[in-house]
């Protein structure tokens, strides 16, 4: 068993990076669910694209507003709905007859009743794909225009059930009867309508102009705001703002520490990036094969102008921790240094954008990060329990051979492998007995992992 | 000439007259939980009413991202102290504020000036509002800063849980992993449907730049309920946008206002409480991050000590007999230059505060096949570059370190008698 205080250190370090990982987790569900769900299908409450843009007349067919569906209009729907399905069935008799002058006069009949009904007709009919179809195949055979843009029979379907938004820009296209006498074209073959997906239609859609207006205005203000930063502008401002902060250090009559907490904690991080650049420097001038004597030379030089540097980082350190002992913070700082990246500053949403090009590059840049990230986390762990077990080990008289294995495992193989130890017992027959460095990787006794 | 520099004062001031409510009026507009323009008037004659909303600001201001208003609300008494500790950690010179009863029954002047100093050293505002800011794209950290920052305080965990053993340590890093493997999976099947939804969606924007729609955005279209509140906010956050350009233009006039309140306050006396009030520590807290890397610096040292005693022996033998002749001392002196600017340019790349070079924080992800070079946009494949080194400078840390423990554990093995240690197999 490990003593009370370090179980208590080791076990809220792990826990709480196990409750990091739990909340990633848990937003990453989210937001899967919502892709599925975007995925699946569903039906767009705002407009379309139309094809083409339609002139002033289809305004005054935009609906009411209404967004959430009335018993009444149900109701209609249902009849409508009905209506539309026998219209088809009657369509298909007359195609399959070759008949295609009746159809006509059967679409503007109809058209006759269906304005008044589909433009009182809500978005949100009671969400079952099956009306949406039976209301699609008739749309489609009903409509004397059949030309898609992007050759889908179906396209018409989404604006036929589209209602504007409140103020939303009415684009809307509408089966007016006599605006698509242009495109009279022979429907295709009845293709199995489906209710709207992404995958098939997703390239119609088109966000409402309030939201668009908003979005603009958005960016727009922000350039402002960067732009509008102090550090070009007027000086006066940053004159007068300089002024202050020297008058309120004067008025509180003492000099104060000379650095502050923040900026001690931000010079210890800049001096764990200078360990571990040093260290990398030395892993280079050490492993190089210096070629003559000049190089050699100057591989010493480096070695001794390393370790002057790693002194004064040292000293410093020493100097920056005695002015203020930099214990925990009580506003919660972790007790990490950052990565190195842009200087500690708060990591904010920049309007600059991440371009990728296919699947696979998203996905390796994801993962690519989340490696760094858990690498991230697996280095510091590795130190802090190197810090608290490898003590525990050393001072226990004898050590525990349990807890040498366990400990070997979790620092030195991250958990995946364990060693084995045998007892030398000179009493049997004895084989020579290997150092403790030497590894008997072809015994047959033993399996690497346990 | 003096009195015509005088008329000009004049003039400002009188501008400044009827500026200064607009400003305070914009400040406040563009603060999060933004007091009235009437407490500000009010904190300048230390009235003890405007002292409660003024805690909650600075606690809102101060509080890191986490923490603020997540969990349970705190008191006003925790956020007054919270606050305290925050200034002081900051730099806050004013003594003043420490003595500040907790209950905030008095001293809103002290806690205006507070709050003027946070607004003159950095960009709290725009700080504040990016914090808020309404993501309207799918957006991806090109780093892993705010996943370190967003680790919140240990304290809650430090529940009497008493001595473990060390299976349940080897237990929690096995579910650490694991957990790790499941959320790389998750995140590859996001990346997917994300591709999906982009390449499904494309040619529907009306920015020509974005050129598709994002989840939020065709989220948007499929819950109109969702949609309104999203543009809602997005109204709001624009309403803040503009207090604080307001502000921005109109701040010098603030500025001069507060020298008047500054010199309002009673000159401080000086040192007399001089020991600041103890921070609380948290008794079983391990070694702290300075301790942590003086311990690693003392490890460098000594390899180095070790390492250059060795090279210089070698090196005394080899040509310790070699005459020392004029050619040899300037080449000695060429390349001992040569090293010291190398060691230089070294040190320098830890001390500059490297500034916003490196790109940092979430970007939009945007979908663009054609690659129309030299954009100011990120690509994937520089970003993917970027951590690609960085991963390969982590792994060489763990490496090493692992290789650390290896030899320490083998020595302390070695002290042991009639023991076979056999290892596992290298991978």
């Amino acid at each position: 068993m490990l003593p009370a205080g370090c179980s208590g250190r080791l076990v809220a370090e792990l826990r709480s990076a196990l409750d990091a990982c739990a909340e990633r987790q848990l937003r990453l569900e989210q937001s899967l669910l919502v892709s599925r769900r975007l995925l699946r299908a569903w039906e767009p409450a705002g407009t379309l694209a139309p094809e083409p843009p339609l002139g002033p007349e289809t305004k005054e067919e935009a609906p009411s507003p209404a967004c959430t569906p009335s018993p009444q209009d149900l109701k209609e729907l249902e009849l409508l709905t009905q209506a539309l399905e026998r219209a088809v069935r009657v369509r298909k008799v007359i195609s399959k007859a070759g008949e295609r002058d009746k159809a006509p006069s059967l679409k503007s009949g109809f058209f006759a009743t269906s304005p008044g009904m589909t433009a009182s007709i809500p978005t949100r009919a009671p969400g079952q794909a099956g009306s949406h179809a039976s209301e699609a195949k008739p749309t489609r055979g009903v409509r004397q225009t059949t030309v898609p843009a992007k050759g889908h029979p179906e396209h018409r379907l989404p604006s036929e059930r589209n209602r504007a938004r409140v103020g939303v820009g009415a684009r809307a296209t509408r089966p007016g009867p006599g605006l698509r006498d242009k495109h009279v074209a022979p429907s295709a073959a009845p293709q199995d309508p489906e209710a709207f997906t992404l995958k098939e239609k997703g390239s119609l859609l088109q966000l409402p102009a309030a939201f668009r207006k908003a979005a603009s205005q958005n960016s727009r203000l922000w350039a402002q705001l960067s732009s509008a930063q102090p550090r070009d502008s007027t000086d006066a401002t940053t004159a007068a703002k300089t002024r202050f902060l020297q008058k309120m250090q004067t008025a509180s009559g003492r000099p104060g520490p000379v650095l502050s907490a923040v900026e001690v904690e931000a010079e210890v991080g800049h001096l764990q990036e200078a360990c571990s650049l040093l260290r990398l420097r030395m892993r280079e001038e050490l492993s190089a094969a210096p070629t003559d004597w000049m190089q050699e030379y100057r591989c010493l030089l480096t070695l001794e102008g390393l370790q002057a540097v790693a002194r004064q980082c040292l000293h410093r350190l020493q100097e920056l921790l005695a002015e203020q002992p930099l214990g925990p913070c009580p506003v919660g700082r972790p007790s990490r240094a950052p990565l190195p990246c842009g200087g500690g500053a708060d990591p904010f949403w920049s309007p600059q954008l991440l371009l990728y090009s296919s699947t696979q590059e998203l996905q390796t840049l994801a993962t690519l990060r989340l490696r760094v990230a858990m690498l991230d986390q697996q280095v510091h762990l590795e130190k802090v329990l190197m810090a608290e077990l490898l003590p525990l080990v050393s001072s226990q008289e004898p050590p525990s051979l349990a807890l040498c294995r366990a400990v070997h495992s979790l620092l030195c193989e991250a958990g995946e492998r364990f060693l084995t130890i045998l007892h030398d017992d000179p009493a049997d027959s004895p084989p020579p007995t290997p150092g403790p460095q030497d590894p008997i990787r072809e015994s047959p006794l033993l399996p690497g992992r346990s | 000439m003096g009195r015509r520099r005088r008329l000009l004062v004049d003039a400002a001031a009188e501008a400044g007259a009827g500026a200064l409510p607009k400003v305070i009026a914009a400040l406040s507009r563009s603060l999060p939980a933004g007091p009235s323009p009437e407490i500000f008037r009010r904190a300048k004659f230390d009235r003890p009413e405007a002292a409660p909303a003024l805690w909650q600001l600075l606690f809102r201001l101060l509080s890191p991202r986490s923490v603020g208003g997540a969990s349970a609300p705190l008191g006003l008494e925790a956020q007054a102290c919270l606050v305290k500790s925050a200034l002081r950690s900051q730099g806050y010179p004013r003594q003043v504020l420490a003595q500040l009863p907790e209950d905030g029954s008095w001293g809103s002047r002290e806690l205006l000036l507070a709050l003027s100093w946070l607004l003159a050293r950095g960009p709290v505002l725009e700080r504040l509002l990016a914090q808020a800011h309404v993501q309207l794209g799918d957006e991806m950290p090109v780093c892993e800063c705010e996943a370190v920052a967003s680790t919140g305080p240990l304290a809650p965990h430090m529940d009497a849980e008493g001595p473990v053993d060390i299976r349940c340590v080897q237990w929690l890093m096995g579910r650490l992993w694991f957990r790790w493997r499941c959320l790389t999976a998750s995140q590859q099947e996001q990346c997917a449907l994300l591709s999906k939804i982009h390449l499904y969606t494309r040619g529907c924007h009306s920015d020509q730049r974005l050129g598709h729609l994002s989840v939020a955005e065709t989220e948007m279209l499929r819950d109109p309920e969702g949609g309104r509140q999203l543009l809602r906010r997005l109204e709001r956050e624009n309403a803040g946008l503009e207090a604080a350009l307001q502000w921005r233009r109109g701040e010098l006039v603030f500025w001069r206002w507060m020298d008047t309140v500054l010199g309002a306050c009673p000159p401080e006396a000086p040192a007399a409480a001089a020991q600041p009030a103890f921070l609380p520590r948290i008794p079983e807290r391990g070694p702290g991050q300075g301790e942590l890397v003086a311990r690693e610096l003392r490890a460098l040292q000594e390899e180095l000590c070790e390492a250059t005693e060795r090279r210089r022996a070698a090196w005394e033998a080899r040509v310790g007999g070699q005459g020392r002749g004029p050619q040899w001392s300037s080449a000695r002196q060429a390349l001992q230059k040569a090293v010291d600017q190398e060691l230089a340019a070294l040190q320098w790349a830890w001390e500059q505060d490297r500034g916003p070079a490196r790109p940092h924080g979430p970007h939009r992800l945007v979908r663009r096949e054609d690659e129309a070079p030299g954009g100011q946009d990120l690509r994937a494949a520089e970003v993917i570059r970027v951590l690609r080194s960085q991963e390969a400078r982590l792994e060489a840390a763990l490496r090493q370190l692992q290789g650390q423990c290896r030899q320490e554990l083998a020595r302390l093995a070695g002290a042991l008698p009639g023991l076979i240690w056999i290892l596992p197999p290298g991978r």
